[in-house]
């Protein structure tokens, strides 16, 4: 019965929800002119937020990579907190699982996966961290070279079973890319006028040393997250005793 | 110089700083969110004095990039979550990763009160919510996990509700400041307006403990330990009830109001009547909580009607987060065994039934004044209903606490005596009627 009710019920909600948003396509989807009044000097822009990003990225962040200037230059608040959650879940792991390691027994890995792996390690670190430093340039940034550095350490994990991450080592990375990224935005209060405020020269855009503090934030971001992925992995191998 | 941005990014900093310096990390946390209280007095004397504040992000005005917006209320509300939240953290015994999960729970609930940006108010959702999770099971005991694992499976469906909200917005109006989506919200279609409203009070509704979205409230309350159940208390689900004012002031429709109105009628009657029924206290008084965020739910429901609303909310509001979250920490012993706890059960009780001369009293005072206002008698029957109900249960309950118990562990009872004394004080000054009737534009 009770199955039967929320089967009603889910494709009752699933009807709703396609009717509606079918009904956003036939709804103009696009630019619209209006007059947003600024709460903080009264001054009036005439250009939607979209197509500001559009137009001015270049010049305002020095990055080529519009989605990446949009991650850290504009949005970068909602990304120091994107970060945060992360941390939050990872130290939720640690703090609620961490117990002992080894126990139960495991089956070994067969040779190509051992060996396999131990080639293709470096080359999978080298795309992460490649990601991560190229992040205002090419597609990517800190979030994917990260994840792609912790699968490096999973692929570790599957294959070598007694392989584990130096705690200690993962935690004071994680803190320290934690840091640098606060701590830039502090020294962007100080330096400019506001918090996360870009303070370094723009540079030429297009050449790796440029677009100002997004290069040291993604670096920061991708050790930050290959950190904590890889330490959730970690965990999770424990066996809970 | 006070910037409201410092109360967000110092404790993250802290909170990253935490692996480090593992030994000192009670006395550390605590003098972090000791700083944080200090910041918000500022904070709060800045705002009343020279009016609302609106603090840019990165160095991009509002519509492109983020900006913080402060008003009276926000920064009373940030100066709460932050003082409530350095009395409650006397009583953490655990190590380093509670303090910080502790740390960053607070921080979260402090950024959705600060917030000027939609987006930037999930992620703070978000923030606040996994660190609550984690929290509610740190007892580690089968409840805790139940506890936990029914608010975070809820909790997560109630994010990715509020992540279409907020995409729907976006898809429609190329925005997520709060002050311009408020501006332009009349220019949207109605039906993705509902939508998109509908979407955001689910998602937050799970946090605010709204029903019929609040099954994770008992178990979550029943399993955390009595520290984490008052920081449950005072932290995430104010934060949310003021993220739900703040929706209802944007969308601004007299029918979301009404919507918010029912909402919150049923939320205060199931509540009250399911902490009747209840046996268990800490189950009574999580129920007691959800009716009380039905009785502030309905108080805001009434800002566009009456200036009584928002004094009314914010007298609830403080009685019940230093009420409630006292009563919990003193919840963990059999009976009020020693003088400070049953003064801390008396003084808690008379505020949250509503008595003069508590804050909960002038809370209960001002709102039924609005609806008299608005000559709206069923609403305050209801009210006077759920507040008779209210007062013979917890007349059960100091019956039943008051007389011989467990000798106290003071280690708790003080700081929960210091938390109660904030509702005696806030009750005997309605002079804050003035500073709180201060205009909340979002």
């Amino acid at each position: 019965m009770r199955k039967v009710v929320a089967i009603i019920l889910a494709s009752a909600f699933f009807a709703v929800l396609l009717v509606s948003f079918s009904n956003i396509q036939q709804a103009d989807y696009g630019e619209k002119e209006y007059y947003y009044q600024n709460p903080i000097n009264g001054s009036y822009a005439n250009e939607s937020v979209p197509s500001h990003y559009i137009s001015n990225t270049k010049n305002e962040t020095g990055a080529v990579n519009a989605v990446t200037a949009i991650v850290v230059e504009y949005r970068g608040f909602d990304t120091l907190g994107e970060v945060t959650v992360l941390f939050t879940a990872a130290t939720g792991v640690s703090f609620l699982l961490y117990k002992t390691r080894g126990g139960k027994k495991r089956t070994e890995a067969n040779l190509i996966l051992k060996e396999g792996s131990k080639l293709v390690l470096p080359f999978i670190l080298l795309t992460g961290a490649y990601i991560f430093i190229h992040g205002h340039l090419t597609p990517g940034g800190g979030f994917p070279g990260g994840a792609v550095i912790a699968s490096g350490f999973l692929l570790m994990m599957l294959s070598y079973p007694k392989f584990f991450m130096k705690e200690r080592a993962v935690s004071v990375t994680e803190s320290m890319a934690g840091i640098t990224f606060a701590f830039i935005g502090l020294l962007g209060l100080v330096f400019a006028s506001s918090f996360l405020q870009n303070f370094l020269p723009l540079g030429d855009a297009g050449y790796i040393l440029s677009a100002g503090i997004i290069p040291i934030i993604y670096i920061a971001i991708g050790f930050k997250v290959g950190s904590e992925l890889s330490s959730i992995a970690d965990k999770l191998k424990e066996v809970q005793k | 110089m006070v910037t409201p941005v410092l109360m967000i990014a110092i404790p993250l900093l802290a909170a990253f700083l935490m692996p480090l310096i593992k030994k000192a990390h009670r006395y550390f946390t605590f003098s972090i969110l000791l700083l944080n209280a200090i910041l918000s007095v500022l904070l709060f004397a800045k705002v009343y004095n020279d009016g609302a504040i609106y603090e840019t992000i990165a160095g991009f005005s509002p519509p492109v990039g983020i900006y913080l917006a402060v008003d009276n209320l926000s920064a009373l509300l940030a100066l709460i979550i932050n003082l409530f939240a350095t009395i409650n953290f006397v009583t953490s015994k655990k190590d380093f990763k509670f303090s910080m999960l502790y740390l960053l729970g607070v921080t979260g609930a402090t950024g959705i009160v600060l917030t000027g940006d939609i987006f930037n108010m999930f992620v703070f959702f978000e923030i606040t919510a996994v660190a609550s999770y984690a929290l509610v099971a740190s007892k580690k005991d089968e409840k805790a996990v139940e506890g936990s694992i029914k608010y975070m499976i809820l909790g997560s469906v109630g994010s990715s509700f509020m992540l279409i909200g907020i995409a729907i917005i976006y898809s429609q109006l190329k925005s997520l400041n709060l002050y311009d989506i408020a501006a332009r919200i009349s220019s949207m279609d109605p039906k993705m307006m509902w939508l998109s409203f509908s979407f955001l009070l689910t998602g937050i509704g799970v946090e605010a403990e709204l029903f019929p979205l609040n099954g994770w409230v008992p178990d979550a309350y029943e399993g955390a330990s009595s520290n984490i159940a008052s920081f449950l208390s005072f932290g995430p689900s104010k934060a949310s009830i003021y993220a739900i004012a703040r929706l209802l002031i944007i969308f601004s429709m007299s029918r979301t109001y009404e919507l918010a109105l029912y909402v919150g009628i049923a939320t205060l009657l199931i509540g009250e009547v399911a902490a009747f029924m209840q046996k268990n206290e800490k189950r009574m008084l999580a129920y007691s909580s959800i009716g009380q965020m039905g009785l502030i739910l309905i108080a805001f429901s009434l800002i566009k009607d009456t200036s009584y609303a928002i004094p009314a909310a914010f007298f609830i509001i403080v009685s019940h987060a230093s009420a409630k979250s006292s009563l919990f920490l003193i919840s963990g012993k059999k009976g009020f065994g020693g003088i400070t706890s049953k003064y801390v059960g008396l003084a808690g009780v008379l505020s949250l039934i509503g008595m003069p001369p508590m804050a909960g009293f002038w809370g209960k005072w001002y709102l039924l004044m609005g609806i008299a206002d608005e000559k709206m008698w069923a609403v305050a029957a209801v009210i006077i209903f759920s507040a008779v109900i209210e007062a013979i249960y917890f007349a059960r309950y100091l019956h039943k606490n008051l007389g011989e118990g467990e000798s106290e562990d003071l280690g708790y009872s003080i700081p929960a005596a210091v938390m109660v004394s904030v509702s005696i004080v806030m009750g005997i000054l309605p002079l804050i009627y003035n500073m709180a009737g201060g205009v909340l534009n979002a």
